[in-house]
């Protein structure tokens, strides 16, 4: 009751003082680009991450929206191909007049966009998933300008988890298959690198092409010098069928899978009963209420816990540049560029997720402090090159269910790879 | 690993092939690069999809798998039911589009027509059926080891037997029956055959529905061996092409082995090439046999 009261006269004072109406009551709007692939080989990782990103747009605008005005997610469909990115990249700034962009999920495609779209028109852009280490290559030679940003650690730490778990369970030969892309190609070499640290060995390497129909030719080159166990490095569609041939022709139940692969689509395509030497790793959130609050407020909205690739990193990519937005005198590109950094500062007073957690945000905001916004997925502190670090758990399948098995903290993912660097 | 190599690759050349004999015969007798006849291997799979679920759930011997295979006795409905029903839909095709534009328009406005229906097909099946990878049986069959270190799943042997009395009845076909030599006749020259006395017409719907009901076994195949995809023919387009042009237009058993040499070439191809250059072979058949005889192995010189 008392909460409530609060909020209408709050509601009432900010209409009388600033002319500015509360969410319902507004009547002008502020763009969020997002560019993601819905459909394609990665569209059912795709949808998800699109609705929860639609999720924290909705649980802002809940919060009065960026500046008193709603906030409208224009979302385009990249089908996972880069020409097809760019380009919905293109009209969204072009026509839509967006000011910062949230995708894509593929480097592949977050990278052509990134050089051609948004450092050349000035547009801030955020990925919810893109984890190749040629963006922080790319930051580093200073052809970013800075508008580069992900809420998803690098692909340097997932190639480390991988080695670990082939390490820890004792397989001596694997057979890596890998998506023919940028983040598969790096991926896959760097885990070659980490393996043989660690004491294993790589029977073969091969990489897919995806959307093929089959990869009976791609399995039987990886069946060579019968491998112990299968690193692969996969999303859910061309995933299903590689394993699925993997196991027809004799190849072994002990897999090692990516974070893509952590989808019940892929359980059930290739049959769970087939999965329980599969091991996996994925990105994790660390043990804090922020964290706890937002896969609450997520079951509530979804009716099913927030598990699988990109739900977390979105809804934190979305938050965090709607509130940059906030802080900003006029909402261009580079503002939100340079307040992404207000609203992280390492010193600033913590926000957390949702609607209440946002309206603290605001007023903080308002007041001209800067604001440390710990979110879905922790506490973001973004790098000079726009790079997160973030804990890392392990999974496997039980029956049907997907148990935790593992959970490496930021600090000793970070000493695992200071390890496997020397 | 050779072996295992050839395997795969006569396996993945049956079903080229089987897709390849309509593609080959409507490029001879209806004179046109038919885009759209992969799509007819999609709507094959997807018509099987429907019969097999609705065979498969009266039970008993349609249901329970026959011996090592993954299906039961509906499977053989559903083949049957689904050639019908490609049939039925590559005449609709031809009596809406193909045989109207073929009284006013060129062969390139063919081509393209077929283009624009390979694509109303595909998304067709994508809006009926969703994008998602779909399986006859979601049960994970086992490949069975053979001399040699060979690996073969039993429906995979299945299908290479299937393919092989196809072909062979489809020989019987063209050489024995009626419709089979007068096919062949409009196939070298419609006006004479007109004269000669042959329902010229009739043939045309005949093409049709042997190339139908051949890719719609094909697919049907495939979908069994592999899975079901909207983008399944559309996959196969380049390989159905390479083998239906390294054949010969017109040749049943130049598609046969025109699909056969696609398939080990892809195959075997691995051992030299990173897989990733693995769908560019078939190119190279098209340009290489273009080049050097571009009537096909078995088509005839002009």
């Amino acid at each position: 009751m008392f909460r409530k009261s609060m909020i209408s006269a709050l509601s009432v004072a900010a209409i009388t003082l600033g002319g500015v109406g509360s969410a319902s009551a507004s009547d002008c709007t502020v763009k969020l680009g997002a560019i993601l692939p819905v459909s394609g080989p990665m569209g059912q990782v795709g949808e998800r991450i699109s609705a929860t990103g639609q999720f924290a747009v909705d649980q802002f605008n809940e919060a009065g929206g960026v500046k008193g005005c709603d906030v409208k997610y224009v979302l385009r469909d990249t089908q996972g191909q880069s020409t097809i990115g760019v380009d919905a990249a293109k009209s969204l700034v072009d026509i839509e007049g967006v000011q910062a962009l949230i995708g894509a999920v593929s480097s592949g495609v977050s990278l052509p966009v990134l050089t051609s779209v948004s450092v050349p028109s000035k547009i801030t852009q955020v990925s919810c998933c893109s984890s190749s280490e040629s963006f922080t290559a790319l930051a580093k030679e200073g052809k970013t300008d800075g508008y580069w940003f992900r809420t998803y650690s690098t692909n340097r730490s997932q190639a480390a988890m991988g080695a670990l778990l082939t390490a820890n369970s004792g397989f001596k030969k694997t057979a890596v298959i890998y998506v023919n892309t940028d983040f598969g190609v790096g991926l896959a070499k760097r885990y070659a690198a980490d393996i043989v640290k660690l004491g294993g060995s790589i029977s073969s390497m091969v990489a897919y092409n995806e959307s093929q129909q089959s990869y009976r030719a791609e399995v039987t080159t990886a069946l060579q010098g019968d491998p112990d166990s299968l690193f692969l490095v996969a999303f859910p569609v061309d995933g299903s069928t590689l394993t699925r041939e993997w196991l027809a022709l004799g190849g072994t139940g002990n897999l090692i899978v990516n974070n893509s692969l952590r989808s019940s689509d892929y359980f059930e395509a290739v049959g769970s009963k087939h999965l329980q030497k599969l091991q996996g790793y994925d990105s994790a959130q660390p043990r804090i209420p922020s964290v706890a609050n937002f896969n609450e407020m997520f079951e509530e909205r979804f009716d099913g816990p927030p598990n699988g690739p990109g739900l977390h990193s979105v809804y934190d990519a979305v938050t965090v540049v709607l509130l940059a937005m906030e802080a900003s005198d006029e909402i261009t590109g580079e503002n939100i560029r340079d307040n992404i950094r207000i609203v992280t500062a390492a010193d600033g007073e913590e926000v957390y997720p949702g609607p209440e957690g946002i309206k603290r945000a605001k007023e903080l905001l308002a007041a001209g402090k800067s604001i440390r916004y710990v979110g879905a997925t922790g506490g973001l502190q973004f790098d000079q090159n726009g790079d997160v670090q973030a804990p890392k758990m392990t999974w496997k399948l039980v029956g049907d269910e997907n148990v935790e098995t593992g959970y490496f903290t930021t600090e000793e993912i970070a000493d695992l790879i200071k390890k496997l660097d020397d | 690993m050779f072996l295992q190599h050839v395997a795969d690759g006569l396996l993945s050349g049956a079903v080229i092939g089987l897709g390849a004999i309509g593609l080959s015969f409507t490029m001879k007798i209806l004179r046109f690069a038919n885009f759209s006849h992969s799509e007819l291997l999609t709507w094959g799979a997807y018509f099987g999809l429907i019969f097999f679920t609705i065979a498969a759930s009266l039970g008993n011997v349609f249901d329970a798998p026959i011996g090592p295979l993954s299906f039961g006795w509906g499977m053989f409905v559903a083949l049957i039911f689904s050639a019908v029903a490609t049939s039925a839909l590559a005449l609709l095709l031809h009596k809406l589009v193909f045989e109207k534009l073929n009284r006013v328009a060129g062969h390139m406005t063919m081509v393209f027509a077929s283009f624009g229906v390979a694509l109303l097909l595909r998304h067709m099946v994508l809006l009926i059926f969703g994008p998602n990878p779909i399986y006859y049986s979601n049960e994970l069959q086992f490949a069975v080891l053979l001399p040699g270190n060979v690996r073969v799943l039993p429906d995979q042997v299945f299908l290479l037997g299937l393919t092989i009395i196809v072909v062979f009845g489809l020989h019987l076909f063209m050489t024995r029956s009626r419709t089979g030599i007068a096919m062949r006749g409009v196939s070298e020259n419609p006006d004479l055959s007109r004269v000669a006395g042959v329902n010229v017409s009739s043939i045309i719907n005949w093409v049709w529905i042997i190339g139908a009901s051949l890719a719609s076994v094909a697919g049907v195949l495939y979908g069994l061996t592999v899975q079901l995809r909207p983008e399944l023919g559309f996959g196969l387009i380049l390989p159905l092409f390479a083998a239906a042009i390294l054949g010969g237009a017109g040749s049943l058993y130049g598609a046969v082995i025109g699909g056969l040499i696609v398939g080990l070439s892809e195959n075997l191809s691995v051992m030299i090439i990173p897989t990733t250059y693995k769908p560019a072979v078939p190119f190279l058949l098209i340009l290489a046999i273009l080049y050097f005889r571009p009537e096909g192995l078995f088509g005839e010189r002009k």
